[in-house]
């Protein structure tokens, strides 16, 4: 027999018979094995399950916000409350309140970066097609609001700036009313009524992605039926309805004096939203004496959204800290178990020439196997949950592409540094004791 | 025999001593021990419990160092090396053969022949061939993808032996070889031993076992940590 050629470095092909062997041992307890990376799985799949949950959650609340433009302060009209109005304007009729054209002018003129302004005025009353009615709005508004609300329209057309200037008697409808005055018949083309006029129906837009965001808001609009609104020029609306608005209601009746409902001024500079919407604020502070108004600013309710996100992603990387670290714990524990059973074997290797790199080694590859298929199995596991949350749930979920890679990163590291130190324990041993136990 | 014609020893213990620290006390396990053993040598280290015969054991197989004193493996002196390079020593020079077998459990038996050779970072191709052919040679060529707990003891023990040749060492050390088998399975474990000396091997066989003794060529006999008798330098006064 030749002595052997001695090639000694550390070759994939030693490394792949040291997973080998790795493998080999960890097979030897099967069960042993799958419950001690039972702690990883559970960290792993919790930490992916719950970003994807949370990406979801914050996903869906910034696009309702991003809907309303980032680049947008909406301004409200809002009936004041009983105890302010009984002071100022002894029951008087007519209630006058909300934005004025001579707040939109102010702004046009003093509050720079202001660079489109979209005034509406709605009619809150009954909408009929035929003997259907609904109760909702007729919202008077200017061509381009679509554009600048990020408002699709789904079929037909909006009106254009010409039937404004003709004031003429057309209505696009909302997807949500549409499908409650016309549940069987084609709406383009046909009529609705509200009060005396007519209108011809001529598009469907999408219902209001922010009625749902703006609720949580106020609770001044609950008599309002959300989402049921039809869009007629603003021209046409202060033509039928002039400057007084009644409404009819069951035997009761209100009038009120309102110029302008609602309106939306879209900046040119995202970073002059800011500014913009403080001079806003005090240029209506100083023009209402009650507060009938009310300010959205979508970018400060993107940026209090992402806050949110950031304290939810802290809480998540605090638990999955605390799952990984209890679960580095228990492979740590049981590693040290194994070393102590295998002390044997160990000596038996050290007779046989491996160093004490070998030994590290050796347990190290066995440690980060152990991680290394809980966080494949974590995984899976984290993968599937969404999934089936999205499928059952029906909850938006997003699995970034980098939340499994990180995941299965972070098991893999616990691995190895919870099991370097059982692996230097186990090359620490004296070849000599070590063969002597038992 | 050839040995007079061999000068260079294949090892040489000059003056070992060993200490342990036994609570406060000082304990020498060996005092001044002066030892050379000649390339092919088959020899018999004797002695009651608790004359130093397992540092003897340790001390020669590079499992632990002298305290004081040297000792040359093929000329190198070892007594101050490295853990690493110790552990070179162990698993390129010597190969070891122990009382309770020490077979690897999760691995066949060509695997366990194979491990000195892995830790020599021979590729698994040579390896493979080299332990199969150590396999056959012990007689367990059938028996290659069993493992320990499937075979007898002196299977076991021969595979032992397969291990201990397989990086082709200088010395052999034999713990107590045949103290768990019976007396047909030593036998053939000690034939075996016979005829790897008859090959040139040199072997050293620790054991309280007089019949062992008797057919090694050379025996030394141990008391309280030092050597005794040896026949060699009885037969051959200095």
């Amino acid at each position: 027999m030749s002595a052997p050629v001695i090639i000694r470095e550390f070759s994939l092909f030693r490394l792949k018979r040291s997973i080998i062997l790795g493998v080999k041992s960890l097979w030897m307890h099967k069960l042993r094995s799958l419950l001690t990376a039972m702690g990883i799985v559970f960290g792993v799949c919790s930490v992916i399950a719950m970003l994807a949950i949370g990406e979801g959650a914050s996903y869906e609340a910034q696009q309702q916000i991003k809907d309303l433009g980032s680049q947008n302060i909406i301004l409200e009209s809002v009936k004041p409350s009983n105890k302010t109005t009984a002071g100022e304007q002894e029951r008087s009729l007519i209630l006058d309140y909300g934005l004025t054209y001579n707040d939109i002018s102010q702004i046009r003129a003093t509050v720079p970066g202001v660079m489109v302004t979209i005034p509406s005025r709605e009619v809150k009353d009954f909408i009929w097609n035929e003997a259907q009615n609904v109760d909702g709005a007729a919202v008077g508004t200017v061509s381009w609001y679509p554009e600048m609300r990020n408002r699709r329209v789904v079929r037909g057309r909006f009106f254009t700036e010409l039937e404004m200037s003709m004031r003429a008697p057309v209505c696009v409808l909302s997807k949500s009313l549409a499908r409650q005055l016309f549940p069987l018949t084609e709406p383009i083309g046909d009529t609705v009524r509200i009060q005396t006029s007519y209108f011809r129906v001529i598009g469907i837009i999408e219902d209001d992605p922010s009625v749902a965001a703006a609720n949580e808001e106020s609770k001044g609009r609950g008599d309002q039926a959300d989402g049921m609104e039809m869009m007629i020029p603003l021209t046409t609306l202060e033509d039928h309805f002039g400057e007084v608005i009644f409404k009819y209601r069951s035997g009761s009746f209100e009038a009120e004096k309102v110029q302008l409902h609602e309106v939306t001024i879209r900046i040119s500079e995202p970073d002059q939203v800011m500014p913009a919407s403080l001079a806003i604020r005090h240029i209506l502070e100083r023009n209402h004496k009650q507060v009938d108004y009310r300010m959205t600013v979508p970018l400060d309710l993107l940026r209090r959204a992402e806050r949110t996100k950031q304290i939810f992603n802290i809480v998540l990387g605090s638990i999955a800290a605390i799952s990984l670290l209890v679960g580095g714990i228990g492979i740590m524990n049981i590693m040290l178990a194994t070393v102590t059973e295998r002390t044997r074997e160990i000596g038996i290797r050290r007779a046989l020439g491996a160093k004490k790199r070998d030994i590290v080694i050796q347990f190290l590859i066995e440690t980060v196997m152990l991680s290394g298929a809980g966080g494949v199995l974590g995984v899976a596991l984290g993968l599937a949950i969404p999934i089936m949350i999205t499928h059952f749930a029906e909850m938006v979920t997003i699995i970034e592409f980098w939340a499994p890679a990180l995941a299965f990163t972070i098991s893999v590291l616990t691995g190895v540094l919870f099991g370097i130190y059982p692996a230097f324990r186990a090359a620490g041993m004296n070849p000599v004791e070590a063969l002597r136990h038992e | 025999m050839v040995l007079s014609s061999l000068p260079e020893p294949v090892i040489e213990l000059r003056g070992v001593e060993k200490h342990y620290r036994m609570g406060d006390t000082l304990v020498k396990a060996l005092h001044g021990v002066d030892l050379k053993i000649m390339p092919g040598d088959y020899i018999s280290i004797l002695g009651p419990s608790g004359c130093g015969k397992s540092t003897m054991l340790n001390i020669l197989g590079c499992l632990d160092q002298p305290t004081v004193g040297q000792y040359f493996l093929s000329g190198q002196d070892v007594s101050k090396l490295s853990d690493d390079d110790l552990s070179q020593v162990r698993g390129k020079r010597l190969g070891f053969i122990f009382q309770s077998y020490n077979l690897i459990q999760q691995l066949t038996v060509v695997e366990n022949i194979e491990v000195p050779l892995y830790y020599q970072g021979v590729p698994e191709k040579d390896s493979r061939e080299i332990a199969v052919g150590l396999a056959r040679k012990v007689g367990l060529g059938s028996r290659l993808d069993h493992r320990p707990t499937e075979l007898s003891g002196g299977q076991q023990q021969r595979v032992a032996i397969a291990r201990a040749l397989a990086n082709d060492p200088a010395v052999i050390l034999a713990d107590e070889a045949t103290g768990n088998l019976d007396s047909k399975s030593g036998g053939d474990i000690l034939q075996i031993f016979d005829e790897l000396n008859a090959d040139g091997k040199t072997l050293i066989l620790i054991t309280h076992d007089e019949g062992m003794a008797k057919r090694t060529s050379r025996t030394i006999r141990l008391k309280d940590g030092e050597i005794a008798y040896d026949s060699y330098t009885e037969r051959n006064p200095a």
